[in-house]
């Protein structure tokens, strides 16, 4: 025991590939990017500070405040549908006995893929003589142009996100429903309780921590929506998908500027920091 | 619990929730397997099926290219972050050092900070030490993941000081004590975490797309990305798709289970 409290060295090499690791790509790049945002970087590496510059810009640019509302409209349409879609699915399969383990495994299969793969298949599906637009024609309907549509192709974005995600937070929220005892349930049930009043008296309250859980992981993943945008309208049209991270990604890698790449990328962090105290807060609260 | 009867309109809902969701694959693979310009879905189900498109995309020198480099960049970093962060965070969990607890939550801290938000200087960085389209510069900056290092120490810490106190008594080297009795003690969790890695940088996409900028180290996601249905027919775009997502279908159905058990457990994502 003793041996083990006086050990600095070994613990100290055991660290140390991770700590060198985090050093050079995590931490200096986290401060290198609050120091690129007060400067003029581009690609060939030259830059001189121009102070707050860039923030001003930022506040100017309406390139900008259209991301952000774009990025926020994204949120608040992905964020109520994935936890729709994973409380729905994850109640149900708590109920059903009957074939549970195959149903699970379906509805989780699309969370095991990637985003890219995802943007793939439902471009098409989504296109002109594409899937869902085939059987609307069969029906005497559409067709729909839900990507050329600015106001249809942020709810068809957040479509083939919640359907590649939802597994994730289905899972979560099974897990928090079989850690509530049947026997309240059975009390309620006795005691005349509808299965309405069960649910909203007994199941929600204590499904709270789980679905909060799941509520911050997903706010957080929408703020970082790119893959899709990428892969099924570039951003289009008009702008109407231009996600903060796209922004990032198309004034770091197609105008190269770099320095008001990374404002945009503090922005980016400035939110998902937010995110975090606030479940911080809450976090604190519950245990109190 | 008393058991209650099957309640067979929520089996129903459940079944036709299931088919929807994996229905987009079905169609991927229906239009994989059309015989290329013939007529399928959406228009009408195709007359023959035809194993021609996958061939096809399986003999295209970029195609197997991407495949590889795919493969070596998620393999590449499933066996260093399983080895570094379990050798860190058994320091963490049952060594005491100066700087201990400060390094910890730093690296817990930087949680908070999303890779996208550093996607700008750590590119910079990669860049002026030549690392762009090199696996080096594709691989390494990825392998500070501090959700590893916390959950293998989350782990480690429940392992009882006992069984290292002894082996140091019988005069193990750290070394021997890491490999003899943390390694094969964390299997488990090991196990899982590699699932997790593997699946993360296999359909990894914003890292690659900026880093592989050949062929040379384009990864498969990047690859796809390339093929557009104007030059290209869509049953071969689909049979690239559908090749493209056998790996994860493989640890899918050989480590269904656990995965469920394991997100539910430790809430990796």
């Amino acid at each position: 025991m003793r041996q083990r409290l006086r050990d600095p060295v070994t613990g100290l090499l055991f660290v140390l590939p991770v700590l060198v690791l985090f050093l050079i790509f995590r931490i200096f790049p986290a401060l290198g990017a609050a120091g690129m945002s007060l400067t003029n970087w581009n690609i060939g590496g030259e830059w001189s500070f121009v102070g707050a510059d860039n923030y001003a810009r930022l506040l100017d640019d309406t390139i900008f405040w259209t991301s952000l509302r774009v990025t926020l409209v994204y949120v608040a349409v992905y964020v109520p549908l994935t936890l729709l879609v994973s409380l729905g699915t994850a109640l149900l399969l708590n109920q059903v006995v009957f074939l549970r383990g195959l149903f699970r495994g379906m509805l989780f299969l699309p969370y095991v893929t990637s985003f890219v793969l995802a943007g793939v298949i439902w471009r098409w599906i989504y296109e002109f003589d594409g899937l869902i637009n085939g059987v609307l024609g069969k029906a005497g309907l559409g067709p729909v142009a839900f990507l050329e549509q600015s106001s249809l192709v942020l709810p068809a974005l957040a479509v083939v996100s919640a359907w590649k995600g939802f597994g994730y937070s289905m899972l979560i929220l099974l897990a928090g429903l079989k850690a509530i005892p049947g026997s309240y349930l059975e009390a309620a049930r006795v005691d005349g309780a509808s299965a309405w009043q069960r649910f909203r008296r007994i199941t929600l309250p204590l499904l709270k921590p789980a679905l909060f859980f799941v509520l911050v992981i997903e706010t957080i993943s929408a703020f970082q929506t790119f893959d899709t945008v990428y892969v099924m309208t570039g951003g289009g049209p008009a702008r109407a998908t231009y996600t903060l991270i796209y922004g990032i990604y198309d004034h770091g890698f197609r105008s190269f500027d770099f320095g008001y790449a990374a404002t945009w990328g503090m922005v980016l962090f400035a939110l998902v920091l937010i995110v975090s105290l606030i479940q911080r807060r809450f976090l604190d609260r519950g245990n109190t | 619990m008393t058991r209650t009867r099957q309640r067979w309109p929520l089996v129903a809902l459940l079944g036709v929730l299931s088919v929807l969701t994996v229905s987009p694959f079905a169609a991927m693979l229906v239009v994989a397997l059309s015989p290329a310009g013939a007529p399928t879905l959406p228009a009408q189900w195709p007359d023959s099926l035809t194993l021609d498109n996958l061939t096809r995309v399986l003999s295209a020198s970029g195609f197997v290219g991407w495949t590889v480099n795919s493969l070596v960049y998620s393999v590449v970093s499933v066996v260093i972050i399983l080895l570094t962060a379990s050798m860190a965070g058994y320091a963490f969990a049952k060594k005491r050092f100066p700087g201990r607890q400060a390094m910890f939550w730093t690296f817990l801290a930087t949680m908070m900070v999303p890779f996208q938000a550093t996607l700008i200087p750590t590119f910079v960085l990669v860049n002026s030490l030549d690392g762009v389209d090199t696996f080096w510069g594709l691989i390494v900056p990825t392998l500070a993941n501090s959700q590893a290092v916390f959950l293998m120490r989350q782990f480690i810490m429940g392992l009882p000081d006992e069984l290292f106190d002894a082996a140091k008594v019988d005069g193990a080297s750290e070394l021997r004590v890491y490999w003899t009795i943390v390694v094969p003690l964390t299997r488990p969790v090991l196990a899982t975490l590699g699932v997790f890695v593997f699946l993360w940088h296999w359909n990894d996409f914003l890292w690659p797309l900026v880093v592989g900028q050949s062929d040379a180290t384009r990864t498969l996601t990047v690859g796809l990305t390339t093929l557009r249905t104007e030059e290209m027919q869509l049953s071969v775009l689909m049979a690239s798709a559908a090749i493209s997502v056998v790996p994860c279908l493989l640890v899918f159905f050989l480590l269904q289970r656990y995965l469920v058990n394991s997100i539910a457990m430790t809430g990796l994502k």
